[in-house]
């Protein structure tokens, strides 16, 4: 420990007698420079590493133990918590990777001619991207606005009952808890997929066109290869939320919706049953789920920072 | 003949160009009108008063008996705030002007929990608080999980912004005489304006809003807003105050984006979570 201590001195108060006699004014500002870098991210780092990192670690410990001598001293390990989780609950996780991907490809289908028009023919734009920031608020009150549109005696009924359809059919249905994620997620594949269009040239479009290209054929063969990062990059960002989805099938989904893992892992942790392994290997198994999503993404685009 | 076919035919073009440019706005504005939906059904049934007609009462209940809980976010927001602030701004400054040994790897390991989906990070956080850290049910581990959970989104518009500002500036202060201390007060952190407001309205937006997480970790002391709203939904059913809460949430996260957006626009929001 010496040497460290006596750096820190020199460069706290350095005595004139120690500068003069070692000369050290081109060392001290290299060791700073080799120092403060790393210094000024610690607290950045301390915070990651006690509030993420050791609860994802203990959630790991967690999940080996078992409901029954969890409060005991020396808990059993055990992976019997997966077992459970591939066996009895295993349709709580095709549920949630079925709402997932169908949310998902939904967003693709309706989001990718919207990024289309806002680029090409679009001038509102701003008044656009201020709207489009009130899914972003989340998806609870989402979820409640359409609750109350949706309602028997809501300001929809009228229209629901033109379609001949009840409210009831709507509102607890699978149809309708995929609609509140699209909406949810719906900039974010905008957001994406914009990006990607805004790169490619209209010129390309319009020689397409004038050599002879149908317009089906201009999007098959100028506009998606062009945009195809745009495209995954926006599936699998959409993915990533859609699989965390918890109010939205609570409020607009039937109990077939309402086996996602989000909130099977909620009521196993927190309403009476207090089953705190089989809760923590549920969402080891989604973590895993949206890590494998993430490390997709982020090798097949650039990240955020283009790094 | 021919004449008549060929003087209609750029006619019927046009025609045709011009139905596919209003669809193509139709198709926007239909958009628009889903993404605000949510919103006007909420304010609507807000000022429905339980008796029939339309009144101000539901905010009259929600001022008077969810105060506490809107304190409560106001509070726990601003702390995030602060907190965020005073890491993210020297670790974007040394992320951009000094040399760190393993800087991208580094970077994703701290957007760990960008990735983490909220339920699992509610509970991780859950079970660490009450067995490990001992600290269940507090402000204080409220605030950590946001800051942990935001921070990430604050040193993003920070490090771009940084990057976009040239050296020169802070070269020139310090050849001036200033230390690297005086420089970044004095110099540097007014150049940042927009990016570091930028990094202050995706955390207000986010931890205002915020009520899974929340809904694991706070007590019954430390309510915040929207976890009331949560709350209300699932024990009280459908009350105009529940919405007039819901409502005042919106509104006021709306007029904070609207304010960040007439002043600064959205360039330093590329590439984070608003657009």
């Amino acid at each position: 420990m010496p040497r460290p201590v006596s750096a820190a001195m020199t460069t706290l108060a350095p005595p004139i007698s120690t500068l003069t006699e070692r000369a050290p004014i081109p060392e001290r500002v290299a060791w700073r420079d080799r120092v403060s870098g790393p210094g000024l991210v610690l607290p950045a780092v301390i915070i990651t590493i006690l509030f993420s990192m050791v609860p994802l670690g203990y959630l790991v410990i967690v999940s080996l133990t078992n409901k029954s001598d969890f409060f005991f001293a020396n808990p059993r390990y055990s992976a019997d918590n997966y077992r459970l989780v591939f066996d009895r609950y295993w349709p709580n996780v095709l549920t949630t990777l079925r709402l997932g991907t169908l949310s998902s490809v939904l967003n693709l289908i309706f989001g990718y001619p919207f990024a289309y028009i806002l680029i090409r023919k679009v001038r509102y734009r701003e008044l656009v991207r201020t709207l489009m920031v009130f899914p972003l608020f989340g998806p609870l009150y989402l979820a409640f606005g359409l609750y109350y549109v949706l309602l028997p005696n809501g300001p929809l009924a009228g229209v629901v009952d033109f379609f001949g359809l009840t409210a009831t059919d709507l509102l607890y249905s699978e149809a309708m808890t995929l609609f509140g994620m699209l909406l949810f997620t719906f900039p974010f594949m905008v957001m994406n997929v914009g990006a990607a269009l805004s790169n490619v040239d209209p010129t390309l479009e319009e020689a397409a066109l004038t050599l002879g290209a149908k317009p089906w054929q201009v999007f098959t063969r100028v506009l998606f290869p062009l945009s195809r990062s745009g495209i995954l990059a926006g599936l699998l960002m959409c993915f990533g939320w859609n699989i965390g989805v918890f109010v939205v099938p609570i409020l607009l989904g039937g109990l077939p919706q309402q086996r996602v893992l989000s909130l099977v892992l909620q009521q196993k942790a927190m309403s009476s049953q207090l089953d705190y392994g089989l809760a923590a290997a549920m969402g080891i198994v989604l973590m895993a789920i949206a890590f494998f999503v993430t490390w997709l993404s982020l090798k097949f685009s650039r990240g955020a920072l283009g790094a | 003949m021919s004449a008549i076919a060929a003087a209609e035919r750029p006619r019927f073009r046009f025609r045709r160009r011009w139905i596919g440019d209003a669809l193509a706005h139709a198709y926007i504005w239909i958009w628009l009108g889903l993404f605000a939906l949510p919103f006007v059904a909420t304010l609507l049934h807000s000022l429905e008063l339980p008796k029939g007609g339309y009144g101000l009462e539901g905010y009259d209940q929600a001022l008077g008996s969810f105060k506490s809980n809107l304190v409560t976010s106001f509070k726990v927001t601003g702390l995030t705030i602060a907190i965020n602030l005073a890491i993210s701004v020297p670790a974007a400054y040394a992320f951009v002007r000094h040399r760190i040994p393993g800087k991208g790897f580094l970077l994703s390991i701290l957007n760990l929990s960008l990735y983490t989906p909220a339920a699992v990070m509610g509970l991780s956080l859950l079970i660490t608080y009450a067995f490990l850290f001992h600290i269940p049910k507090t402000t204080t581990g409220l605030v950590a999980a946001y800051v942990v959970g935001t921070y990430p989104l604050m040193l993003i518009p920070l490090i771009v912004a940084l990057r976009d500002l040239p050296s020169v500036y802070e070269e020139a202060a310090r050849t001036l005489g200033a230390n690297r201390f005086q420089s970044l007060v004095r110099v540097e952190l007014p150049l940042l304006g927009p990016g570091i407001s930028a990094g202050v309205l995706l955390t207000f937006v986010i931890v205002f809003n915020e009520f899974l997480v929340t809904l694991f970790i706070a007590g019954p002391s430390n309510v915040t807003a929207a976890l009331r709203v949560y709350n209300l939904t699932r024990t009280a059913g459908f009350m105009s105050s529940t919405a007039a809460l819901a409502a005042i949430m919106q509104l006021v996260s709306f007029l904070v984006v609207l304010f960040f957006f007439k002043f600064f626009g959205s360039r330093y929001l590329k590439g984070t979570y608003l657009i």
